[in-house]
């Protein structure tokens, strides 16, 4: 046990054993999933090679000198705003997105190598001494990292991605120190943006509620003012937006708001997850038993719809297992982030959190049927290799914070 | 570092809240859906192994007024490809087999791409045994190949008649958005023609079969033993007015012409025959149809798609006479004594308009049966345009007669107001309205309401809208259901009428133009036509009515550049005329000839 101690010590059993478990959960679902399929039948083996490639990558990254990641911000960043604009020319349509890079039988998909680059980004701007991010330029410098890449990923189109790095930009800024006043400006244009999809009145409201929250601020009138217009614009830009969205990304914004709508499109695939992980029961059907998932009802349900393989198969003691593995990862993820030393490490480590999070929100909740459908994988478990690798390779990092924590700097 | 100002509390508990918050709605919603709602999932569940297999109705048989059948069904095999679990790999062995192009199956694949690809696309319909047997050896190395019986429309019956039939198509995306409720991607509808018209008695209703399927998609058996199964209902046959000898003799004769044919019974409105000239192979349209047959149909400079007999208009030349001469006669400007002196044409202002011969004295009759021009260049200057734009209305020109079939042209009658509207008020001159006597100028009339105008001259003003449906047979109930002609009255004296109805009888049987298909037997009655074509030879009309004193069968015929109207044109009428009225049957013709023996009297008289 002497040594099992030093081993935690330096290497943190706590993410480490719950990651790896999630991958062999991955695997199996993905192999039931896919096995006797006439055109994904050699997704498995593909998945087991990226594997084998991420858990080295992990390794790596976890071992490298904890100082190199500052450097590597900058540099990876615009490599990865290259890569997205490139792959914008030159990149392969796959489901109607852009956002492959094919290379032989493999393909790679930029906006995972730049949730890495957003993130050591923002983490590196908002550990600059001199930034005060109450105030409006720099959180307007701060969202801009965010921007730049959720405009390029948006023009792909892959608007769950886009949501993701939303998500992150918005959290690093809130845990950054952001005032209640700083975060009512960064987060107000996305509650009008959201009641703008229920119709006009709907986005009059919201901007009567911005008007009542500006006078319980007591800000000077030019403040009051910008702020105000900034929504409105926010309002109707996200309006045009909407329009040159691609029909099927339309469909799935109006399915999730009246369900019925559409029942052969993505209200098909939702209500289809439902039936499989609802007809698992407690036990579930046992592997490869799954009717849902052998008859393939729901369509690439190895990528998106994975969780509905274990819901069916493995029933509700292998979903309730797959979730708490999960919040393992992120609890300890939440601590992580209290004991490193500096801001840099905690940022990080809060950018992965909630990205780790964010996909695993949205994946479990378009499976369950409590979210809309938007096309996200579920970490570790989908198959996908630029997903995969990125996952890992950010939890080497916050693993290499975790076994340099005592060090001073 | 600060620790008021980096990660507070407030900060730590709504990350903390949100985590836990989110894990616990997910248990909740995982039981909820794994344990409380399990059952009701799992039926779900269980309906999914059961496949519903639809299969397509025949659609109904057309026959024709004497129950010979037109068009029928043939059982045939269409294999199918679906894209979600097809390999492209096989693509040059399906395309080997069926003997079709490379590219073939890619080229139906685009056409199809904005279908869910987990929904079955035909790919070739009336495929041999010989493709099915080796799909049977050889499917299980055949991933998302499949075949079906199907019915199919069978043509084999002597007729073509594809312009009034119309074909069957898959139908496209923009009608399935439309009439989702009752159709599936894939099944077949009417396009144009009597198909598409009686579309709704046509396609009968599907029929489900239930089958269980186990994990790996296999067939197991028929679920609760076929208890659950719906039988197809078969779609209403369809009695058409066509009769089927005329309908041929009228094919025949227009194999190598261009043109068109309509022959009405013109008392009850009753399609005889309706030809457009050239047609094209419904049995093309039967097939999976690609692109390229569409375009290279639509290329062709014989134009075969365009159906002649009710969309192509044409200035109607003689055969317009009557209607100024009608319009006269009701109008009182002239009687039988009014004359005129043919000097081989008339001068109108500084306009010389000619006439094809010098008739000397002509009055209302002889002006048609020798098709004199002068005396018509004389009359509608003095009926006045209006009046005379009147009476072409009267008899169903400028408006569509509301034939039963979705392709018609409504053409022109010109009036002051359409002259006004084109020319300007002042732009036209009365030299316009000299040519319509004659149905030359801006007139422009199709074949089928030339054969209504021929069916109210055979009827004295009394006929009924043309239309194909006689009756049908309501599969449902299985009785026949007649179809009842809507008649109607133009009101016009019978007077008027029988002083041009006797110069159409003179046409033919007098002194006239068209004396070369003088029967006895038939006593054809009509008037010949010269239509100018300003692209190239005119065209030769007849239209006219038989026998002559209780007409059973009135004609229009339409021959595209074929010069003088009674040449070409009135031979072709009087073989369809006698197609229709000479039967096999040996009294008919007794019964006939009676007829006419009291009909040379009455002319006599």
């Amino acid at each position: 046990m002497h040594i099992n101690y030093k081993l935690q010590d330096r290497f943190d059993l706590a993410i480490f054993i719950p990651m790896i478990v999630l991958v062999i959960f991955g695997l199996l679902a993905i192999y039931s999933s896919t096995y006797n399929h006439p055109t994904a039948s050699g997704n498995f083996q593909k998945q087991l090679i990226f594997t084998v490639v991420a858990v080295i990558a992990f390794f790596i990254t976890f071992s490298l000198p904890q100082q190199i990641f500052k450097s590597f911000a900058i540099p990876v960043f615009f490599m990865s705003l290259f890569f997205l604009l490139a792959v914008l020319v030159v990149g392969k349509t796959i489901y109607g997105a852009k956002s492959w890079f094919g290379v032989g039988g493999f393909g790679f998909q930029p906006s995972e190598l730049a949730k890495l680059g957003t993130i050591l980004m923002l983490a590196y701007w908002l550990t600059y001494k001199s930034r005060d991010i109450n105030n409006l330029l720099d959180i307007g410098v701060a969202l801009a990292i965010g921007f730049v890449p959720i405009m390029l990923i948006m023009l792909e189109p892959d608007m769950g991605t886009s949501i993701v790095f939303a998500i992150i930009t918005i959290s690093l800024i809130f845990w950054s120190g952001i005032s209640l006043f700083g975060l009512f400006v960064v987060l107000s244009p996305s509650v009008v943006v959201f009641a703008s999809l229920f119709g006009v009145y709907a986005f009059i409201a919201a901007l009567l509620l911005i008007v009542a929250a500006l006078f319980f601020f007591k800000r000077d009138l030019f403040n009051s003012v910008t702020v105000f217009i900034i929504n409105l614009s926010a309002g109707f830009f996200f309006d045009y937006a909407f329009k040159i969205l691609k029909p099927h990304q339309q469909k799935r914004i109006a399915s999730f708001l009246d369900p019925s709508a559409d029942p052969l499109g993505s209200g098909y695939n939702a209500l289809q997850a439902k039936v499989a992980i609802g007809s698992g029961g407690f036990f579930g059907k046992g592997f490869l038993h799954g009717n849902q998932t052998q008859l393939r009802f729901i369509p690439e349900q190895w990528t998106d719809f994975i969780y509905c393989v274990i819901g069916e198969e493995f029933g509700f003691l292998g979903s309730v297992l797959v979730i708490t593995l999960f919040l393992i990862i992120f609890l300890r993820l939440f601590k992580l982030s209290a004991t490193a030393k500096d801001k840099f490490s905690v940022l990080i480590i809060i950018g992965v959190l909630t990205l780790l999070f964010s996909h695993f929100a949205i994946n479990i909740g378009m499976n369950l049927g409590i979210t809309p459908v938007i096309g996200l994988p579920l970490p570790f478990l989908s198959y996908g290799g630029s997903s995969l690798l990125i996952n890992m390779v950010m939890l080497g990092i916050v693993m290499n914070i975790y076994r340099n924590r005592k060090l001073h700097t | 570092m600060d620790d008021n100002y980096f990660g507070s509390y407030f900060r730590r508990r709504i990350i903390f809240v949100i985590i836990i918050g989110f894990f616990a709605i997910s248990i909740t919603q995982l039981f909820n859906m794994q344990i409380l709602e399990q059952p009701s999932y799992s039926e779900k569940s269980d309906e999914n192994s059961v496949k519903p297999i639809y299969q397509t109705a025949p659609r109904g048989v057309f026959f024709d007024r004497n129950h010979k059948v037109l068009v029928g069904n043939k059982p045939s095999f269409t294999l199918r490809i679906t894209p979600s679990t097809y390999d492209k790999k096989l693509t040059p062995y399906i395309e080997a087999i069926l003997g079709s192009s490379p590219g073939y199956i890619n080229r139906i694949l685009k056409q199809n791409e904005s279908y869910s690809k987990f929904i079955p696309r035909r790919i070739a319909k009336d495929v041999s045994f010989k493709v099915i047997a080796w799909y049977e050896e050889n499917a299980s190395k055949l991933p998302g190949v499949d075949y079906i019986m199907e019915t199919q429309r069978d043509y084999s019956f002597g007729i073509i008649g594809a312009h009034m039939f119309g074909y069957t198509k898959e139908i496209p995306m923009e009608t399935y958005l439309h009439r989702k409720n009752e159709y599936d991607i894939g099944d077949d509808i009417g396009f144009g023609g009597i198909e598409k018209t009686y579309e709704d008695y046509l396609r009968g209703e599907k029929g489900i079969k239930y089958m269980l399927v186990d994990a790996k998609q296999k067939t197991i058996g028929r679920y609760k033993n076929g208890e659950e199964d719906q039988a197809t209902v078969k779609g209403d046959d369809l009695i058409l007015t066509i009769d089927k000898d005329a309908q041929s003799v009228a094919e025949e004769a227009f194999k190598d012409k261009r043109g068109a044919v309509v022959a009405i019974e013109p008392s009850t409105g009753e399609i005889i025959a309706f030809l457009s000239s050239p047609q094209y192979d419904l049995q093309d349209f039967a097939k999976v149809t690609t692109n390229e047959v569409w375009r290279e149909l639509n290329n062709n400079p014989d134009k075969p798609m365009f159906n002649r007999a009710s969309m192509s208009t044409f200035a109607p030349g003689s055969t317009f006479k009557m209607i100024s001469a009608i319009a006269a006669l009701e109008e009182g400007i002239i009687d039988t004594n009014y004359k005129v002196t043919c000097n081989g044409g008339f001068q109108f202002g500084d306009r010389f308009f000619k006439c094809l011969h010098v008739h000397g004295t002509v009055n209302v009759q002889t002006s048609i049966e020798k098709s004199c021009n002068t005396f018509y260049y004389n009359l509608v200057n003095k009926i006045g345009l209006d009046t005379w734009s009147k009476y072409a209305k009267k008899f169903g020109f400028g408006s569509k007669s509301r034939i039963d079939i979705p392709e018609e042209a409504a053409g022109i009658v010109p009036s002051t107001d359409y002259y006004n509207k084109v020319y300007g008020k002042n732009g036209w001159t009365k030299g316009f309205v000299i040519s319509l006597g004659i149905g030359q100028g801006e007139l422009n009339v199709t074949p089928l309401q030339l054969a209504q105008y021929a069916a109210l001259f055979a009827n004295s003003g009394k006929s009924a809208r043309p239309h194909f449906l006689k009756g049908y047979t309501d599969t449902r109930i299985n009785q026949y259901v007649e179809v009842k002609p809507q008649t109607y009255d133009i009101g016009i004296s019978k007077k008027s009428f029988d002083i041009v109805r006797r110069a159409m009888y003179l046409v033919v049987n007098g002194a006239g133009t068209a004396t070369n298909i003088r029967s006895d037997e038939l006593q054809i009655s009509g008037k010949t036509g010269t239509a100018q074509n300003p692209h190239g030879k005119e065209h030769s009309l007849f239209i006219g009515f038989a026998p002559f004193n209780n007409p059973k069968i009135a004609i229009a015929v339409l021959v595209e550049n074929a010069g003088f109207g009674s040449t070409i044109a009135a031979p072709i009428a009087r073989d369809v005329i006698k197609a229709f009225l000479i039967k096999g049957d040996k009294k008919e013709n007794k019964s006939l000839a009676a007829n006419t023996s009291t009909q040379e009297e009455q002319i006599a008289h």
